[in-house]
């Protein structure tokens, strides 16, 4: 359980988030995408935190804004695509064309 | 005990690390949306168990706990939204779909490649620690700062998806196509009638 | 695991924690009947509601399971046994004894609410995998009322963890020794036991399972897999009671009797007010729950942890 090893995890996780976010179409699975990419951020800052900084408190206070970023993308996400149907009836990007040219 | 010497800790944190890409490469093969939404539980699940290995536990816990709530939320969503919910039909909804593949391997070829070559300090962790009360001592300490643009910014949230998932608007249900009053004032005195 | 995180590691509590969950599941359904008749008013026999569980349990052994179309099977059966699991988990941070727990963790009501919640999951689980459209709707229930009362939980244990100034249980249960939470705190025990309820599917909060459902995430359930769902659910109820009993009434702390003894006592009166409050409280509306839920009960935890916090300081 090196650090390299924990970063080669979440180097996974995050590749993996970066594959969803970029191919799905539905408006849900694109914010699943997010949610694994910011898994791994957490899971790399808690690696650094415990393996490189000896344990500086200040790197927890990191972790835990990288949950608040998470907790926020859910909600506004959520929002958005509610709000998204009902302007225009779409749930995947392919739905919504009124900025594409 | 250091958190990298024990076997245990090993074949635990291999199992757990697997678990938690196959699951989330898992999230987007199936093509029922509740398992999708649950193969993501467990992939958080996964890494909250890593960081319970690496003595961060409040981390780790409130990780199970705060993703958890999330993926339930999530589940509802997935199945209003989602035009397969129960994973009758075969579905295969994606774009771009080999720039995305290519996006992704390259991706984590980056970041691995980084994590093996860079040369980071090594100061592990003081097993005799506290590290919930450090956090805590932090928190309402030196970065008492953080803590409350934290609040306020999750109250600006919570207001915000509010107002945005209302249906309510400020000229009636958005469900009967709320609008402003017309400019034109022949035409308001028809739309009153 | 590393140990230095934790309290008090004793292996020998796993056989105890089994033991407490079987015989608190068969208490909780002789307490039922005993309640049941009384609340009718007909004279309690206690013969036959000690034999009734064990007569039910032989029943739902012997009956046949349903079959729906295209149930998911690897779910449909693990959901009752992650729900006592994590009946079990949540039993596991609270030491029995002065240094005698499964594992009392630094985050012992962190890990309790993350069994709570799991909870939530494991009942929509059980009413989605049947592939039935009434189970669909419980299950749905299950998400709506746990979002309203988990907040609840937290607030109250974090109340309860303020004069302990720790998030483990044991060192919740010594900071009792002075006085115990119910009288420091006492809005507390009245909201924890509605979240007891809730989490155990029991009683006014029954609304997963309910009958207008046609019986909800159990409806399409029979046989074997029936048996453990109420086995799972009555594991929760022990649970509840048990931390409620460690939470707000000082554990094993006591005079005279040895710690345990303590516990035992009052876990069982933990365990005849939830029992009482689902005979004697009629089931909500859904609707109805959740308006209480977040307009009354939440500003009222809020209020909890002001008291509590006041109360703690120095």
């Amino acid at each position: 359980m090196t650090l390299a090893t924990l970063l080669l995890i979440a180097a996974g996780l995050i590749g993996v988030g970066v594959y969803g976010a970029l191919s799905q179409q539905s408006f849900v699975m694109i914010m699943m995408g997010f949610e694994l990419i910011i898994n791994g951020v957490l899971l790399a800052g808690v690696a650094f935190w415990a393996l490189a900084t000896a344990g500086e408190p200040r790197g927890q206070v990191l972790v835990i804004v990288g949950l608040l970023v998470m907790a926020i993308e859910a909600a506004m996400g959520f929002a958005l695509v509610v709000n998204v149907y009902r302007a225009r009836g779409a749930d995947t990007t392919e739905g919504i064309d009124s900025m594409s040219h | 005990m250091n958190p990298e010497t024990s076997l245990w800790t090993d074949l635990a944190f291999w199992a757990f690390g697997l678990a938690a890409v196959w699951y989330g490469w898992r999230v987007f093969r199936t093509d029922s949306m509740v398992r999708a939404t649950f193969a993501l539980l467990a992939s958080f699940l996964n890494v909250g168990a890593i960081m319970v290995l690496l003595l961060a536990e409040y981390l780790g816990t409130a990780l199970f706990f705060m993703m958890a709530v999330e993926m339930a939320v999530m589940a509802i969503f997935m199945v209003a939204f989602m035009m397969n919910p129960a994973g009758l039909n075969p579905m295969q909804m994606v774009h771009q779909h080999r720039f995305a593949i290519v996006a992704g391997a390259a991706t984590f070829a980056g970041l691995a490649g980084l994590g093996f070559a860079v040369d980071f300090p090594d100061r592990p962790l003081i097993i005799a620690a506290d590290t919930i009360q450090q956090l805590g001592f932090e928190l309402m300490g030196s970065s008492m700062l953080v803590m409350q643009s934290i609040g306020v910014t999750l109250l600006a949230t919570m207001i915000g998806a509010v107002v945005l998932s209302s249906k309510w608007g400020r000229y009636g249900d958005s469900d009967a196509g709320s609008v402003p009053p017309s400019l034109d004032p022949e035409q308001r005195e028809e739309d009153r009638s | 695991m590393p140990l230095a995180s934790v309290y008090a590691n004793d292996w020998l509590a796993i056989p105890v924690l089994l033991a407490v969950v079987v015989g608190g599941v068969y208490l909780v359904s002789v307490l039922d009947e005993l309640f049941g008749e009384v609340v009718s008013g007909s004279r309690p026999n206690l013969g036959r509601s000690l034999r009734l569980p064990v007569r039910q349990a032989a029943l739902l052994l012997c009956q046949s399971a349903t079959r729906t179309e295209h149930p998911d099977r690897i779910l449909w059966p693990v959901a009752p046994a992650a729900y006592a699991a994590l009946a079990a988990a949540g039993m596991a941070v609270i030491p029995f004894a002065e240094g005698f727990a499964v594992a009392d963790v630094r985050t012992g009501i962190v890990v309790f609410g993350a069994a709570e919640v799991l909870t939530f999951v494991a009942v929509y689980l059980h009413g989605w995998s049947a592939n039935a459209p009434l189970a669909l709707i419980g299950g749905y229930r299950s998400l709506v009322q746990g979002f309203s009362f988990m907040l609840l939980s937290m607030f109250v244990l974090i109340g309860v963890a303020l004069p302990a100034r720790s998030l483990s249980v044991g060192q919740i249960v010594e900071a009792q020794s002075g006085l115990w939470n119910v009288v420091r705190h006492p809005l507390g025990l009245p909201l924890f036991l509605v979240v007891g309820l809730g989490a155990a599917l029991w009683g006014p909060l029954r609304l997963p399972d309910s009958r207008e459902l046609a019986g909800g995430t159990v409806g399409e359930v029979s046989g074997p897999q029936r048996l453990a769902w109420e086995f799972a659910r009555r594991a929760m109820l022990v649970s509840y009671a048990v931390m409620a009993a460690s939470a707000f009434l000082g554990g094993y702390l006591g005079p005279w009797l040895p710690g345990p003894v303590w516990l035992l006592g009052k876990s069982v009166a933990m365990l005849a007010v939830f029992v009482a409050l689902g005979h004697l409280v009629g089931r909500v509306r859904p609707e109805r729950f959740m308006a209480q839920a977040w307009t009354v009960l939440l500003p009222l935890s809020f209020l909890d942890i002001l008291i509590a916090g006041v109360e703690a300081l120095p």
